[in-house]
């Protein structure tokens, strides 16, 4: 997570790499190392976890310190990128990056996951789409908000740690997608 | 499909060939989206927008939730010893491949920008590789690593164990301001 974000930002932004006019494959190629480091900082939080399940707490700090590094990179590769831009626009980014997932990406996947007869990854697969929903429609009403000139209400957002099902407001005694408890969410307000 | 839906997370199971491409591009999406939305939650806060700053990040820790449920299909998670391996691994290539070709290409383009975000990286890169390194050791001779905290540095991503220096040694950033873990 990056809880140190926004606490020294401000102070340090400019020491960060900025948006430049790329070439073809300096493009490329950070694409390319913000897909890996991306992907590096998940491995780390799951490593971290199953550290900690092993009774290695101090391997779990390891893994979750050098996951937070490597979203420090991404975030750089990102910024040089031109990726972050104003909020009504880093909104509808992801209101986009939503219905691809949504429209196109996942239930293409699900169907392969069904044909293939591979129930696992149907699982996963079906529960990130049905997540994908909730967010897409969440977006979209912040943007709304965002142009209307405001921020959203202030309310707690609760993702289920198992299926990533997300909701704002009251947490549910069930989860409506996986059934886990409500005691399975993680709460940010 | 009717069981496809039991309180659990998804498990490592024998995949199709064309089911286990699609969860690897799965996982790369998320967890792209995930820091996508990470930096989207910064500038929401910066711009004075504290809800919609929850909001991303609360969705980013979603999208984490869906990496983790891809990678453990795909069989990529393993004991700790394996997984430490594992990232060896992938910052050994990062240092001995990736990173080099990437900030010579950067250097041959004059995108000094670039060059900087790749070069801090793969600085970064070398402390992980030492230190994945010498905790795999060390838990081969039956040993967790000391409570020491481990810090990085928000610009950066250089990372140690122990005190902060004074001043990161590769951006300049004052050490008070290291993230400790």
């Amino acid at each position: 997570m990056s809880d140190g974000e926004t606490s020294v930002l401000g102070e340090l932004e400019h020491r960060l790499p900025r948006p430049d006019a790329l070439h073809a494959m300096d493009l490329a190629d950070l694409k390319a190392a913000f897909a890996g480091e991306s992907q590096a900082a998940e491995r780390y939080l799951v490593f971290a976890e199953q550290a900690a399940a092993e009774g290695l707490p101090h391997v779990a700090t390891l893994f979750r310190a050098i996951s937070f590094a490597e979203t420090r990179h991404a975030r750089n590769h990102f910024r040089v990128m031109a990726g972050i831009g104003a909020t009504a626009d880093n909104l509808q980014t992801a209101f986009e990056g939503e219905s691809f997932e949504i429209d196109e990406m996942y239930p293409a996947y699900v169907e392969v996951a069904r044909l293939q007869g591979d129930r696992q990854a149907f699982k996963s697969l079906h529960w990130a789409l049905k997540a994908e929903v909730d967010h897409k429609r969440m977006y979209a009403e912040a943007r709304e908000t965002v142009l209307a000139g405001g921020d959203i209400a202030e309310q707690q957002v609760s993702v289920c740690q198992v299926c990533g099902h997300t909701v704002v407001g009251d947490v549910p005694d069930k989860c409506p997608v996986c059934a886990a408890p409500g005691s399975a969410y993680r709460t940010f307000s | 499909m009717a069981d496809a839906f039991k309180n659990t997370p998804p498990k490592a199971e024998k995949l199709g060939a064309m089911t286990e491409e699609n969860l690897k591009a799965a996982f790369a999406g998320e967890s792209q989206a995930s820091q996508k939305y990470l930096a989207f939650a910064a500038k929401a806060d910066a711009e004075g927008y504290p809800n919609i700053s929850r909001l991303f990040r609360a969705v980013a820790y979603a999208e984490s939730m869906h990496a983790r449920n891809h990678l453990s299909v795909l069989g990529g998670i393993g004991d700790t010893a394996a997984n430490l391996k594992a990232a060896w691994g992938g910052e050994t290539f990062e240092i001995d491949e990736m990173y080099p070709a990437y900030d010579a290409v950067a250097k041959l383009q004059g995108n000094a920008e670039a060059g900087t975000s790749i070069r801090y990286a793969l600085t970064a890169e070398k402390d992980h590789q030492a230190i994945y390194d010498s905790t795999g050791k060390g838990l081969g001779a039956g040993n967790d690593l000391t409570d020491a905290p481990v810090r990085v540095c928000p610009i950066c991503g250089h990372t140690v164990i122990g005190d902060a220096p004074d001043e990161c040694p590769v951006c300049g950033t004052a050490g008070q301001f290291f993230t400790a873990f």
